[in-house]
């Protein structure tokens, strides 16, 4: 019976194949990114994701507006942002007098008395900040390196592999760990400087440390397309009519590699902004003032029985953002694989 | 072959020897002060703080302290503890700041609890993965397969320490489900209950990648032709699906495993931070909260080199397989 099931379900991907195969034909002319994107259309899971996506990016941009909509708190007689400290709607176990409402949707934080939907809202902000630049930031390190290492060969080669091999050896949660407060003491250390300031350089020293150990898987995608590309007729042409090395990159061969790379940036976005999370639960991440759904979720632990409100928030929010952002970059890694049959 | 194995062998080396000097000159040259510490400066002076320093070695030269480390590491290494003579046995990575035990006894004695965590987590992930990915095989295109892949991807994709400490915070300490975690000597039956709540979770999570990786291998082989006549032969779906379909998609996924080491190296240090299990994860994280220099140098070298170690051993165990790769 399986044995059937099996067999109709070969018979039923060799005529998908041989559909595919049509298209494919009517499709020439259209560059892999254009076919890509409207597969992407057609996929529902992306459509959701992206949707989601954008809603936290305007809640990112628009928070000081959204946190303004809730009314002015009766008790303190002024409307919550999300920085002031309002000790007066903490009772002396350090729990909070007031609960949900329209002047604080989410509640107020134990201890403190800060806005709880204030300290969300404005939460997306670092999470989206560090997963979009740090990505950006290492694909254009790991393209570079992959490209200059696959092109020139030789001992330029030999050097970016072994960096790679060394990198990719390193223990990097560990590692990154012990990283983070040497960088911020070298750069931050003596001086007398306030929390806020503090806060920033934390913020991106973090960035940095993210991109320093985040290029290797790309580079060493791309250093081994490009080995290969550099060995095609069309390369050698543009060589043999004497066109500039740069021009051979950039021209020829990077256009060639556009799937690939937007595939693993797309990809590298949730994993940064989930890194950082798990640096902020382990104490090496991002400091208050800032608002920061991994620093809230580590603070609010101990709290999990008695205000849960503390802590869901962000578990949501932060595991929704990167839930969608990794589904859409699967969706998106499916659009521009060929043999895949979504 | 041989020349296969040596340059791979060198690389290893290279890279081994490459991560000892620089955690030593981020550890011991960066700005943070043991000294300091071991004893905050509002209660010892400056000259209480200097006397430490001078007792800990680090009022020498940087080289000079490197290359007693580096020897420490071949041949032992001979500590003076006020007055008397503490000898440290080749490996030698030190005496810890905080205990004055040395790392290797430190690292040592918690090392078991971390392996018990990875081996119950494999054991947990490769067969709810490898099941899981040749139920969806088998069923390929149909609402099974799509629920089975969907439920993995959105379970891999959620922040696996978020997953950890829910886990954690409601099946251990609310509901009270599965037990916490208390050390060997109360017991191995305690202990191994203790162990499968954090050992559940990270083989759980981890299984998500390893459903895809078997569904997809398994895919492959079975639209193999040698799939093909065994079922023409008559031979049972069950033989042909476990002799002749997982036999030869396993291949792929040994190779990941192997590759994986790292990766189960980070979740066991988090499973171990959330769960409190004594393991060397949790070691190494309040050393760096101590700035216990011995001892973190210890714990990023030793995981560098069960790293690499792995690593090798699946190049030159695959080029066995696959002579195509000696070329690469």
């Amino acid at each position: 019976m399986l044995a059937d099931e099996i067999e109709d379900e070969q018979l039923e991907s060799e005529a998908q194949r041989a559909k595919d195969a049509k298209n494919a034909d009517s499709r020439t002319g259209r560059s892999p990114g254009r076919v890509a994107y409207d597969r992407l259309k057609k996929d529902k899971v992306a459509v959701i994701c992206l949707v989601i996506i954008v809603f936290f990016i305007l809640l990112a941009v628009f928070a000081p507006l959204v946190v303004n909509l809730q009314s002015v708190d009766p008790t303190t007689g002024v409307r919550a942002d999300v920085g002031t400290v309002h000790t007066e709607l903490i009772d002396f176990n350090g729990l909070p007098t007031v609960g949900m409402s329209s002047a604080h949707w989410l509640g107020v934080e134990p201890r403190l008395g800060r806005d709880l939907f204030a300290r969300f809202a404005f939460g997306a902000r670092p999470s989206l900040i560090i997963g979009f630049s740090a990505a950006a930031a290492s694909t254009i390190i790991g393209v570079s390196l992959g490209l200059i290492g696959g092109y020139l060969g030789g001992w330029v080669d030999k050097t970016i592999t072994w960096l790679i091999d060394f990198f990719l050896s390193l223990p990097l949660l560990l590692v990154v760990l012990a990283v983070v407060p040497i960088v911020q003491l070298r750069i931050a250390g003596g001086g007398r400087l306030t929390a806020e300031q503090t806060s920033t350089i934390r913020f991106w020293v973090l960035i940095t440390i993210l991109v320093i150990f985040g290029w290797m898987g790309l580079a060493r995608l791309v250093r081994g397309e490009v080995k290969s590309l550099r060995e095609r007729e069309f390369v050698q042409a543009a060589r043999a009519i004497g066109v500039p090395t740069r021009q051979i990159l950039f021209k020829e061969i990077l256009p060639n590699l556009v799937g690939p790379i937007i595939v693993s940036a797309s990809i590298a976005v949730p994993t940064y902004i989930s890194f950082e999370a798990t640096l902020s639960y382990l104490g090496a991440g991002l400091v208050e003032p800032t608002a920061s759904w991994g620093r809230t979720i580590a603070d609010a632990q101990n709290y999990f029985e008695i205000y849960p409100l503390w802590l869901w928030p962000s578990v949501i929010g932060l595991s929704v953002l990167v839930l969608a952002l990794t589904l859409l970059g699967d969706s998106i890694r499916d659009a521009f694989d060929p043999t895949s049959r979504r | 072959m041989l020349t296969f194995i040596l340059r791979r062998v060198g690389l290893a080396i290279s890279v081994i020897l490459a991560t000892l000097v620089a955690t030593f000159v981020v550890f011991f040259a960066g700005p943070s002060d043991p000294a300091q510490s071991l004893c905050p400066e509002n209660r010892c002076n400056a000259e209480r703080l200097q006397a430490i320093r001078v007792n800990l070695g680090l009022d020498r030269p940087l080289t000079v302290q490197f290359v007693e480390y580096f020897k420490g590491l071949f041949v032992g290494r001979d500590f003076e503890f006020a007055g008397a003579t503490n000898h440290c046995g080749a490996p030698c990575l030190g005496f810890s700041y905080h205990t004055g035990r040395s790392v290797n006894d430190e690292l040592f004695s918690r090392f078991p609890n971390t392996v018990v965590l990875a081996l119950m987590a494999a054991v947990i992930f490769l067969i709810v993965g490898v099941t899981i990915g040749i139920v969806a095989a088998v069923r390929r295109g149909t609402a099974t397969d799509r629920i089975l892949i969907g439920g993995s991807q959105v379970f891999g994709a959620i922040p696996y320490y978020i997953l950890a400490l829910l886990f954690a915070l409601y099946m251990v300490t609310f509901w009270r489900v599965l037990p916490q975690y208390s050390s060997f000597s109360e017991g191995p039956g305690v202990y191994f209950a203790g162990m499968i709540a954090p050992a559940f979770i990270l083989g759980l999570v981890t299984s998500t990648s390893y459903t895809r990786y078997t569904r997809n291998s398994m895919i492959e082989t079975l639209s193999m032709d040698y799939v093909r006549t065994a079922r023409s032969k008559g031979i049972s779906e069950r033989r042909v699906l476990v002799n002749h379909g997982l036999r030869a998609a396993m291949g792929p996924i040994v190779t990941i495993l192997g590759l994986d080491i790292a990766a189960l190296l980070t979740g066991t240090l988090i499973t171990e931070k959330i769960f409190e299990v004594d393991g060397i994860g949790r070691r190494a994280l309040q050393a760096l909260f101590d700035d216990d220099l011995p001892v973190i140098m210890g714990t990023v070298l030793m995981a560098a080199v069960i790293v690499v170690l792995a690593n090798l051993i699946v190049d030159i165990g695959y080029s066995f397989i696959d002579p195509r790769v000696r070329l690469a």
